[in-house]
């Protein structure tokens, strides 16, 4: 190109490419360096590089300490995607493809769990499932016995909890999905003879085969990568993964092991990676079988006749157990000093002081301006990064390749890996912000590249290339175009990524719980902290209040979702 | 006006490594020239449009538009397309969602670097444009609140705007409805006569090619076969190709009985046996194999009233039965059986004959022509 003018234009999107590259570089490569750096190298206390040794590996292996978390991390993911899937696809179905009633009780559900925190729904179930929780109680009221029917702090209790977790998700996927797929495949085999089951067995399952096992693989790599659930019902029943080693390597244990966390994460890393890429694969022939013909046509449902009222049940006891039960539970708690069988003479213990107790605090409310506030620029960063890559990558400018990867690549950092690499670097390097909300800041930005980067480029897929062409046709350049064309006519696939990123960072706890200074705490990190405190009561109070902020924000996300069309990678 | 050397533009394709895109595309048009490109889906016409607009960089050749060189592959050199001064209507119209009409047609003028507008002027061309394609008053509408054919024309009030040296067109009326299709083709034919701008349209309907253009230039799997005003590609058709290709013919194969010159008279002895005099188009070897194609509505017919017909000199004269008769409106349709050919014919409505007549089909030399096989 030698024209002038040529190098002009040309130029200011290799500008745009060159300052986005070493931004998101600076991001993103130094986690992974410093990782694999702690886990080979003796790091003095003073962040200090000492000589190459593989002893933190050595150290790993010694015992079976490392092979036990392994196969607990396996067992713990599997069983999770298996109970996601069976609540959450089953509802999927019910509610997108036949006329069963009820069905706007699944949306309520799903809505609210979006909003909240995971620490607060895995105490509501500790609650529910604990000793003398409702359960436990209810079934020695039954029988007259004196044990428990289920101890909580076990394997089976995580998987039950993580899938419960994790349902809501999978429905919400699954329910695009299938309002996405073309209908007529259905109705082809209807109009063929088949019968509703066969249709579903022969056509439906089929087709959703391959994003159904993408959806399995999701709840799996997140399940495996979790940390709430291992932290708070695991750790008391001493049932350990790799991420609550990792944790307990660094809080647990004095002075920090870093080389033996680090050593920990590379491991978790790269499994996770293998991982990522399985369902690369498999999402995208997941994306082949799914034929959107761009109509807005809805699927005519299938009629269940009498078996509808069984459909009705089913979404009835999911709204039960994932919405009702776990809050009431915390309603309960929320209003007794100190947690009790659910009996009439508690009753009389009834009291407010929690919710004065939150509300006076100047602690909490500080707490509610950093999470918040955290969310707030967490989000808006990633979003303007992730729209201008977006538009790099999807028309295949120069470096939209390399940054779309770069941009891609956190997604293999579990949140409890991620925090133990931004700590080492701000250890390491002499920045004065370990301990204060920017390193918090910094280290959301990388984790939530990733899932802005879903929305931006999506959403930029679906602007036809020719809205653009037509004004460079008029005469527009790059600059000009971005501004006036793709950044309105993406408004509402930007919005919706930005309330889904606020949504996920307003309860991540994994990463400020190594991060957070005294007075950088979230409101996660706080009801981590008061769980394991023992202030219960007070917990369940402030995660409802909490609970009701986070659940109109939500509420807005989920609207704008639907209309934007965009899909997420889960968490 | 617009001169286009050499244009090549190929797509590897990975997949089945058959390579789509336009060769050595080669025309010069004089200015206020409607020219379209006629051929097949798939054939490389887009590709050339999006050449000469610079939304695609071609692999080799040279765009000239006036006394400005565009591209030029070898010198490697290529104006970026917002400089290029070109007009161009979307297949998908790409009316942005997001403005109203007025601001859809202003953006041209808006974002203008080598012009700067004033607010006023812009109001009053936009205005102007707008009445140009008969949509005065629609300033104020959003555009997602348009027709298919308001659409349209917005996206030609949006190219015209500026009074761009080039107009191009992708099968703008593709998305119409038929009859808003008719409507749209005078519309646009039109509208090009008046403001006198030199037009590249794409198409693959050879209906639109023949009645809106002043040349066409036909393209076949990514080469451009024939370049020619209408009548010629339609009656002088240089390939098999091309005859079928535009409008609808009688094809038989066939051999020739001397050698002949391009444009000399051929006698052909056709595969069912009878012997045509036909039109060379290229030079013929003797006995060398051809096709030779007849215009259904060139045939004429007349009842056999078993007399010996006059034979002029070079007309082919046929003894046949009509096997089937239709009414289509302007014209009527035969099946004429001659021994074991099948001709199909369109005559004038008052010509009236029943299946079973006997009829001399009489085929002039000017329209029946051989084509060497080769040219296929
Ligand atoms: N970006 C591309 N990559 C690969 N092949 C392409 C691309 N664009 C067009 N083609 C191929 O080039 C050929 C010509 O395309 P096009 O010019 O769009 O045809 P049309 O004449 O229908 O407008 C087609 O076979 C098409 O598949
Ligand atoms: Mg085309």
């Amino acid at each position: 190109m030698s024209s002038a003018r040529g190098h002009v234009d040309a130029h200011s999107t290799r500008w745009i490419a060159a300052i986005l590259g070493i931004i998101i570089a600076l991001l993103v490569l130094p986690p992974v360096w410093y990782l694999f750096q702690g886990s080979l190298f003796e790091i003095t206390p003073t962040g200090a590089v000492g000589e190459f040794t593989f002893e933190h590996y050595r150290r790993l292996l010694e015992g079976e300490r490392l092979a036990t978390s392994a196969v607990n991390s396996f067992v713990f993911a599997i069983g999770s995607a298996v109970v996601a899937l069976l609540f959450g696809g089953v509802l999927a179905w019910i509610v997108e493809r036949t006329n069963a009633p009820f069905k706007v009780l699944a949306y309520l559900t799903t809505i609210i769990s979006l909003g909240t925190p995971y620490v607060l729904y895995v105490t509501a179930w500790l609650f529910l499932l604990g000793k003398v929780g409702p359960v436990n109680d209810l079934y020695r009221w039954l029988t007259g016995a004196n044990d428990v029917l289920i101890n909580v702090h076990s394997m089976t209790g995580m998987v039950l909890v993580e899938g419960m977790l994790w349902s809501p998700l999978v429905f919400l996927l699954l329910s695009a999905t299938l309002r996405t797929s073309n209908p007529e495949f259905e109705e082809a085999a209807r109009m063929s003879g088949a019968s509703v089951w066969d249709t579903i067995r022969r056509i439906t399952i089929r087709l959703a085969l391959p994003a159904v096992m993408a959806l399995v693989l999701l709840v799996f790599i997140r399940a495996f990568e979790g940390f709430e659930v291992p932290a708070l019902v695991g750790l008391p029943g001493r049932v350990n993964v790799l991420t609550t080693d990792i944790f307990l390597a660094l809080k647990d244990t004095v002075p920090p092991d870093a080389g033996r966390a680090s050593a920990f994460s590379v491991v978790l890393l790269c499994v996770v990676a293998v991982l990522l890429a399985f369902y690369n694969r498999i999402s995208k022939s997941a994306e082949r079988f799914h034929t959107v013909t761009g109509k807005g046509f809805r699927a005519r449902p299938f009629d269940l006749g009498a078996g509808r009222w069984i459909a009705g049940v089913i979404i009835i006891a999911n709204f039960l157990f994932v919405l009702v039960l776990p809050n009431l539970v915390l309603l309960w708690a929320s209003v007794l000093p100190f947690f009790q069988a659910v009996r009439w003479k508690a009753v009389g213990l009834f009291t407010l002081e929690n919710y004065k107790a939150v509300i006076n605090s100047p602690f909490y409310l500080e707490l509610v301006w950093n999470t918040l506030i955290l969310a707030a620029a967490s989000a808006t960063i990633v979003m303007v990064l992730t729209l201008v890559v977006g538009w790099l990558a999807v028309r295949r400018k120069p470096g939209g390749w390399l940054l779309d990867q770069m941009a891609t690549m956190p997604l293999i950092f579990p949140g409890i890996v991620l925090g133990t690499a931004v700590m080492q670097i701000y250890l390491a390097v002499p920045i004065p912000i370990y301990g204060t909300i920017w390193i918090i800041l910094i280290a959301y930005v990388i984790r939530y590249l990733p899932y802005g980067m879903r929305y931006g480029y999506s959403g930029m897929l679906q602007i036809h290339r020719e809205l653009e062409e037509a004004a460079g046709m008029s005469g527009a350049g790059n600059l000009v175009i971005l501004r006036r064309i793709v950044l309105p006519l993406l408004a509402p696939a930007v919005a919706s990524g930005w309330l889904f990123i606020f949504l996920l960072a307003s309860r991540v706890l994994s990463l400020p719980i190594l991060l957070a200074g005294p007075d950088s705490q979230t409101i996660a990190v706080a009801m981590y902290d008061m769980w394991t405190n023992g202030q219960g009561t007070e917990l369940a109070a402030m995660g409802l209040l909490w609970t009701l902020i986070m659940t109109v924000i939500a509420s807005g996300f989920y609207f704008l979702s639907r209309r934007s069309g965009a899909g997420v990678y889960g968490n | 006006m617009l001169a286009v050397e050499g244009l090549t533009k190929l797509y590897a394709n990975a997949t089945d490594a058959i390579a789509g895109g336009i060769r050595d595309a080669e025309f010069r048009l004089e200015p206020g020239t409607f020219f379209t490109l006629l051929g097949p889906s798939g054939c490389g016409k887009t590709t050339t449009l999006r050449c000469i607009a610079g939304l695609e960089k071609p692999d080799s050749g040279i765009v000239r538009l006036g006394d400005r060189i565009l591209f030029d592959g070898a010198a490697g050199m290529s104006v970026p397309m917002n400089r290029r001064d070109i007009g161009m209507v979307f297949q998908s119209y790409a009316i942005w969602p997001h403005m109203t009409v007025f601001e859809n047609v202003a953006f041209p003028l808006q974002v203008s670097k080598d012009v700067r507008y004033g607010a006023a002027d812009i109001a009053a061309r936009v205005q102007k444009a707008l009445e140009t394609v008969n949509l005065g008053g629609y300033g104020n509408r959003p555009a997602t609140r348009l027709s298919g054919g308001e659409q349209q024309r917005v996206a030609l009030a949006r190219a015209i705007v500026r009074e761009p040296q080039l107009l191009l067109l992708d099968e703008p009326l593709s998305n119409l409805d038929a009859h808003l299709r008719e409507e749209m083709r005078v519309e646009l034919k039109r509208l090009q006569r008046q403001t006198g701008i030199t037009t590249v349209y794409v198409t693959h309907d050879q209906a639109e090619a023949l009645s809106m253009s002043d040349r066409i230039a036909v393209i076949e799997k990514g080469r451009i076969v024939q370049m020619d005003t209408p009548e010629g590609i339609y009656y002088r058709p240089k390939t098999r190709f091309v005859a079928g290709f535009v409008g609808v013919t009688n094809m038989a194969r066939g051999t020739a009985e001397a050698a002949a010159s391009a444009g000399a008279a051929v006698a052909v002895r056709i595969e069912t046996g009878e012997q045509i005099f036909c039109q060379a188009v290229g030079s013929i070897g003797a006995s060398a194999s051809v096709a030779v194609s007849i215009r259904p509505e060139s045939v004429r017919l007349e009842k056999d009233d078993g007399a010996a017909p006059d034979t002029p000199a070079g007309e082919t004269v046929l003894r046949g039965r009509v096997d089937q008769a239709s009414f289509q409106g302007q014209s009527r349709r035969y099946d004429v059986q001659i021994a074991g050919w099948r001709l199909m014919v369109l005559a004038d409505p008052q010509v009236r004959l029943s299946p079973g007549d006997e009829v001399r089909v009489r085929l002039s030399l000017r329209d029946t022509i051989a084509l060497a096989d080769g040219n296929e």
